[in-house]
């Protein structure tokens, strides 16, 4: 019994720490997506549990569907967070989701979780989910990629 | 997940037991060889438990959703072509179906009530739930139907014999019918419209 009550204060102290760790992750995503002036929605919930923070966009066209872009933080790797990201996502209807992960090690480990394709799944995975760090996605904004730059130098249409 | 194997081995089927692809354990997967040309298909069953050590997650008879997601995508994950998700009892599993469906309902990409399905342990009826709208012949208000039809017998028999049924004026029935509404409903509810 007192094991018990000794265990039960430092699981919650665990869980509290798990939500820090997501709101600091969470806080650069959301300010990034008002700054680039998307909709942003925070939880977003369809039924399937929550996408921590969505961007929500018009691509262009009114009679287009709306895009979401749904990021979701992790604060362990693990094989079941990792499936439950994913459920999440595709269930709540999020056209791309982003794992946001606190170090570049996990960044590996996840990505090389998801793009491992053991047994031939259905689901192509690698187009779907894109892993990073907040500095990563804060540092690489406004950094045009090389087929970007291309097409802006000789004009051509990607 | 003795009787499922068994099943498997019964039908000729190749059995693995608890085996992980990457994404996560697999209790048993069913390879099913359909033809020699064609690539084998793959069922995996996966056991649904309380693993968060209390009886919280089973408490009335239901898994949580969170649960239950991450199960399936597990199964797609590692390649199966279904997934089967074992609950304790057929109450537990038909609940673990209604919210494959529910979240199927959304309208995502991912039709997750084509691939995965829950099961019970000792499964004898079938599994697959049959939406309301089948299993209720089109049209037919069955329950209305027996109402008055049981209205129909009272009326019969609580009639002395060689008593005929008297029809009510119609303009008499409406003004008694009114009145019944009106002094049976609260005063702040709006009246019925005939």
């Amino acid at each position: 019994m007192s094991e018990q009550d000794s265990a039960y204060p430092e699981s919650e102290e665990r869980a509290q720490e798990k939500l820090q760790l997501i709101d600091t992750l969470k806080a650069p995503v959301i300010q990034m997506g008002r700054d680039l002036g998307y909709e942003v929605v925070e939880n977003h919930d369809l039924g399937a549990g929550p996408v921590h923070v969505a961007w929500v966009f018009k691509p262009g066209s009114e009679s287009l569907p709306d895009m979401r872009l749904g990021f979701i933080c992790l604060t362990e790797f693990s094989g079941s967070s990792i499936n439950e990201g994913i459920a999440r996502a595709m269930l709540n209807l999020v056209d791309k989701l982003v794992f946001v992960v606190p170090t570049e090690k996990m960044t590996g480990q996840v990505k090389d979780a998801i793009e491992s394709m053991p047994d031939k799944s259905i689901l192509q995975l690698r187009k779907y989910v894109t892993v990073l760090t907040p500095s990563t996605l804060v540092s690489k904004t406004g950094v045009q990629g090389s087929r970007e730059r291309r097409s802006a130098q000789t004009g051509e249409a990607v | 997940m003795n009787r499922i194997v068994e099943a498997g081995k019964d039908k000729g089927f190749e059995i693995v037991q608890g085996i992980d692809y990457g994404a996560g354990p697999i209790d048993v997967v069913w390879s099913i060889n359909v033809h020699q040309a064609l690539p084998d298909i793959r069922c995996g069953f996966i056991a649904l438990r309380s693993e968060e050590g209390g009886s919280h997650d089973t408490e009335d008879n239901q898994l949580s959703l969170r649960k239950i997601e991450e199960a399936a995508i597990r199964g797609i994950r590692s390649g199966m072509d279904k997934t089967y998700l074992i609950a304790e009892n057929e109450e537990m599993a038909r609940s673990v179906s209604g919210k494959i469906e529910w979240l199927a309902s959304h309208g995502s990409l991912l039709r997750l009530d084509a691939v995965s399905l829950g099961l019970s342990q000792d499964q004898t009826e079938p599994a697959v739930i049959t939406p309301s709208q089948k299993r209720v012949p089109q049209g037919e208000k069955l329950r209305k139907k027996a109402m008055r039809e049981r209205e129909a017998k009272l009326e019969r028999h609580n009639r002395p014999k060689r008593v005929r049924r008297r029809r009510e004026n119609p303009l008499r029935k409406t003004l008694r019918e009114s009145r019944i509404d009106r002094n049976s409903r609260p005063k702040d509810q709006k009246p019925k419209r005939f």
